[in-house]
């Protein structure tokens, strides 16, 4: 079946109307719950780019129609920018979508020279336009010289427009902690101290992963194994003595109903980029000394976390971390 | 010929050149003993009179635990102090002349230790098979030999950049370089001596390859013998530089106020000197083919005649291959040394991975993706010359499509540069879709699936032109089809996997990741030769009619290598902060701050680009002192048969 050249473009924009319902049922399909909300995004575009493929394989394929590498160019392009800025929710940061539109933009041209035909597919329109004289070539020509320049004078503009949001900080999230802390009058040495409380059922120190076997089991009964009374002591500290829920969230996702007065936000332990990337004394460190004692390299101290070995015992600190592992069923850690 | 085969006279001359050669190589390793027999009587002398002070190793434990004593044999790290132990040229940042100096003298060093190994290989190939076909052994042959004189033009520039950067530590940095030289005195006359034995070496080498030609004969495995030693001797040479950084980053055989404790092997032997010496060679190899291939890629670029293209398409293609096999393990080898730097001090590893200096890797990472796309895609800009190759034309743009998604998940950094509206709007630090990308089972995952993908390509170049003739064929293409989906789908189970386990155990899981990876390389190719066996061509390689995009790419692939050099070694250096030998003398100059990443990268792209500049005069240079009889068109099509991968 041959159908009119004109007709192709129909698809494409087929593709984006739908695109952009389900774009938007992607922003709010989570109602607040990112985790849900990344990963409809995540399905929708592999859906998104298997019905491309297919489109472009039926095109091709079925309907016999060649679209010429300098069309796909921009197409393609629009395809990426569509997928990240809009159907990646929540929004990621400019910096990160500038660079990964910098390599889907290399690899478009990559593809589009990648044997001889197709690059002298993309190529020949841009010579045509450049070389001829016939009135077509002459009216693509000075489209092209108006456009571009265009479109760069709109950017300059763009960017030496007066911005009033806050500036970029590269905040360092995981600054190096320093060798040991002083905390209660006890030197504790971080790249060797152990969290005393990580007891298995023999009273001995339990080996990080063997906790996973309590992982999921209820630790407020009153015949639990050892390491979940500690657990339990935690938690006590994380909803009651210390209160880092108000902050950290009950599901320690760090939005607890303070979390949104604060600039940055809290740490997100459900994550797998915070807890589970560090030991356990890092955090130890981090609990005790809080927002003030960070080290040099994490400039400009944007952390509103207390320092709360003034207001915990030590005993009560490590409790906490245990129960913070449990609960999100990450583990610490560890060299060994 | 001026020498006549099977000559007795010339047999003993030889064997007299070959145990002079090897006793100067031995001559180096006296002095050690001289000076031990000088420390030892010192030694006792002073044992006599006050009895020696005993100082306890910063790194070295005994059988008990606990820290190795050795007799303090040296004066303490000094308290440096500005001015008075550090020198200006006017407004100059010190740090900034040294470093570059220091870069410079790097670059062609790894240059000129790089390009001898290739020249032993390819000189190897060229003798083996000289047997079976001499026309093709002499074209190796000539190609080991046109890549010496690139070579031996760029090691005159290193000896002067060497002396260059002597200068400029004593003019810049004479106390750092005092303690230093009171460390490393048993050795430092070694690394002299062994630099002229070097020179030496290098010399008859280059000179004598014409004399000492003969086919496959004794002289030409004699000549091999001199290439085996000037491998052996420049290996020594750039660890016994190497030694010097190590030493900075992890110091051990000083106490901690840093007196040398008698025991050299100590000073040498750091904590992170094995995994840095085994990785800098890997680099050192890989670096070295890229430049190879960026200067035939240049001549194929500016030759006038067929043939002279046809040659230097092929060199390309040649030295790109041996790069390439370089730079496949080099990941690895870079994953043992951080291990190796988190076992040593924890905070050095996250200042590296997680911290400060967290932002270079993702630098280091384009630049890693840039070097794994673009030999994709030279491969598939090679194929363009192979007959046959539209067969396979098709699958190009899903390579393209899983390079380009490993490389998206290869880059995504752990921590954003982001305002802190983006930040609200995220919803904390990590995004809860690409954060999963920003951790180490994603990068593993990411950085398998590459190289995979690279041995996937080169597969089918390896068929492009080729209509495979075994009867087991379809067994073949099948098990192929199995190893790879096999291996993908395992690298890929392990990745997720590696989120659900204790760091320690993750860490593992790289090396089942590995093993694929090497599975299909080692495996997969050799079974894809093995099916090429008998096979016939559909047309010889039309070597000299690559794209020009190709050729490009190749010296893409060359500043990319020279490039990550340059950032890898601004990050080796930045980790140890204010310190000049990490936590035993400190850096008090005003330069003692950690370069912004701005700043360092102007600097390093300044380093690439005087470094190619000097490095196209030497390539100019080499091009005009002869000019190379280039390869006739009998011979470029003799290279077209289907024979083993990398000799084709």
């Amino acid at each position: 079946m041959k159908i009119n050249h004109r007709f192709s473009i129909i698809f494409p924009i087929i593709a984006v109307i739908l695109a952009i319902p389900m774009a938007v049922w992607a922003g709010g399909g989570g109602g607040g719950q990112f985790y849900s909300a990344g990963y409809y995004a995540l399905v929708i575009e592999t859906g998104l780019v298997i019905g491309a493929i297919f489109l472009g394989w039926l095109i091709k394929e079925k309907m016999g129609i060649h679209i010429p590498k300098l069309i796909q160019f921009p197409f393609l392009w629009a395809m990426c920018y569509v997928a990240l800025r809009v159907i990646l929710q929540p929004p990621i940061p400019f910096s990160l979508l500038a660079m990964y539109m910098g390599v889907c933009t290399i690899a478009i041209l990559l593809y589009c020279s990648l044997t001889v035909d197709s690059w002298k597919d993309f190529s020949h329109p841009i010579a045509v336009m450049l070389r001829e004289d016939h009135a077509k070539a002459k009216l693509s020509r000075y489209a092209t010289f108006l456009i571009v320049p265009g479109l760069i004078a709109a950017q300059t503009y763009n960017q030496m427009l007066p911005s009033f949001g806050e500036p970029i900080e590269l905040r360092t999230v995981h600054p190096a902690p320093p060798a040991s802390i002083n905390v209660h009058k006890k030197l504790v040495t971080l790249q060797t101290a152990e969290n005393p409380f990580r007891i298995g059922d023999d009273g001995e120190y339990l080996k990080v992963g063997d906790e996973s076997k309590y992982f999921g089991q209820n630790a407020w009964v009153d015949d639990a194994p050892k390491f979940l009374q500690q657990v339990k002591e935690g938690g006590i500290v994380f909803f009651g003595t210390a209160g880092c829920f108000f902050c950290h969230g009950d599901n320690l996702d760090g939005k607890g109903p303070f979390s949104f007065a604060f600039n940055p936000i809290p740490a997100n332990f459900a994550d797998p980029g915070t807890i589970s990337q560090l030991q356990e004394t890092f955090v130890f460190w981090r609990v005790a000394k809080g927002g003030p004692d960070l080290s040099r390299e994490a400039f400009p101290w944007a952390s509103a976390m207390p320092p709360w070995e003034k207001h915990l015992v030590t005993n009560e600190i490590w409790k906490v971390i245990i129960f913070e592992y449990w609960h999100t069923g990450f583990f610490p850690r560890t060299w060994e | 010929m001026s020498i006549t085969r099977n000559g007795k006279k010339e047999k003993i001359g030889a064997m007299l050149l070959l145990s002079m050669m090897a006793m100067l190589i031995l001559l180096p390793f006296a002095p050690i003993n001289v000076s031990a027999q000088e420390e030892e009587a010192a030694a006792e002398g002073a044992e006599e009179a006050t009895g020696p002070e005993m100082a306890k190793d910063v790194f070295y434990w005994d059988a008990n635990g606990d820290p190795w004593e050795g007799p303090v044999s040296g004066p303490p790290a000094p308290e440096l102090v500005y001015p008075d132990n550090y020198g200006t040229y006017g407004n100059f940042q010190s740090r900034t002349l040294l470093w570059i100096s220091n870069q410079q003298h790097l670059y062609f060093g790894s240059f000129v230790l790089a390009v001898p190994m290739f020249v032993w290989v390819m000189e190897l190939v060229g003798v083996v098979l000289y047997r079976k076909d001499p026309k093709l052994g002499k074209k190796f042959d000539d190609l080991a030999h046109e890549m010496m004189k690139i070579s031996l033009t760029a090691y005159s520039v290193t000896a002067i950049l060497g002396g260059v950067l002597i200068f400029t530590f004593l003019a810049l940095y004479p106390g750092f370089f005092g303690y230093l030289s009171s460390i490393f005195k048993p050795v430092m006359h070694i690394y002299a001596l062994l630099f002229i034995l070097e020179s030496g070496v290098l010399y008859v080498f280059y000179y004598g390859w014409d004399a000492m030609n003969d086919g496959c004969g004794d002289w030409k495995y004699g000549h091999m013998a001199i290439g085996t030693m000037l491998n052996a001797i420049g290996i020594v040479l750039m660890v016994m530089a190497n030694t010097w950084v190590a030493f900075m980053q992890s110091p051990s055989g000083v106490d901690a106020q840093g007196r040398f404790l008698g025991d050299i092997w100590k000073v040498i032997h750091t904590p992170l000197m094995v995994p840095i010496v085994i990785h800098r060679i890997l680099g050192n190899a890989a670096f070295g083919g890229g430049v190879v291939a960026a200067y035939a890629s240049f001549r194929f670029l500016s030759a006038k005649t067929p043939e002279e293209k046809a040659h230097y398409d092929w060199m390309s293609y040649i030295a790109m291959f041996m790069g390439v096999l370089a730079l496949i393990p080099l990941p690895f080898a870079g994953y043992w040394l951080m291990r190796e730097i988190y076992a040593y001090r924890q905070q050095m590893g996250i200042t590296l991975m997680g911290g400060l200096l967290a932002w270079v890797f993702i630098m280091q990472a384009t630049m890693i993706a840039t070097l794994f796309i673009t030999v994709n895609y030279y491969l598939m800009q090679a194929m363009g010359r192979m007959p046959g190759y539209e067969r396979y034309a098709p699958a190009f743009k899903w390579i393209l499509a899983i390079l380009v998604i490993s490389t998206i998940s290869w880059l995504t950094p752990h921590t954003l540069v982001m305002t802190p509206a983006e930040l609200k709007a995220m919803g904390g630090a990590q995004h809860p879709v690409v954060g999963n990308y920003g951790v180490m089972s994603a990068k593993n995952t990411a950085i398998n699936t590459m190289i995979t993908t690279t041995v996937l390509t080169f597969i089918l170049y390896q068929r492009s032109n080729i209509n495979i003739k075994v009867p087991w064929a379809w067994k073949g293409n099948l098990f192929l089809i199995f190893l790879f989906v096999g291996a993908e789908i395992n690298i890929l189970f392990l990745g997720i996997y590696g989120y659900y386990i204790p760091a320690n155990v993750r860490i593992g899981l790289s090396v089942p990741q590995v093993a694929s990876t090497l599975t299909c390389l080692f495996v997969g190719v050799p079974v894809n030769t093995k099916m090429l066996k008998g096979a016939t061509q559909i047309a010889p390689i039309r070597w000299g009619k690559m794209s020009v995009r190709g050729a490009y790419a190749l010296f893409l692939l060359a500043v990319a290598f020279t490039w990550t050099m340059a950032v890898m070694g601004y990050l080796r250096s930045s980790v140890r902060l204010h310190w000049h030998v990490n936590e035993i003398l400190r850096d008090n100059s005003p330069w003692a701050f950690t370069n912004p990443l701005g700043y360092a990268g102007n600097i390093n792209s300044l380093n690439v680009m005087l470094f190619w500049t000097m490095l196209l005069f030497v390539f100019w240079l080499s091009a005009l002192s002869a000019k190379k009889a280039p390869a006739s068109v009998e011979e470029g099509a003799g290279v077209g048969k289907a024979v083993p991968a990398g000799s084709h």
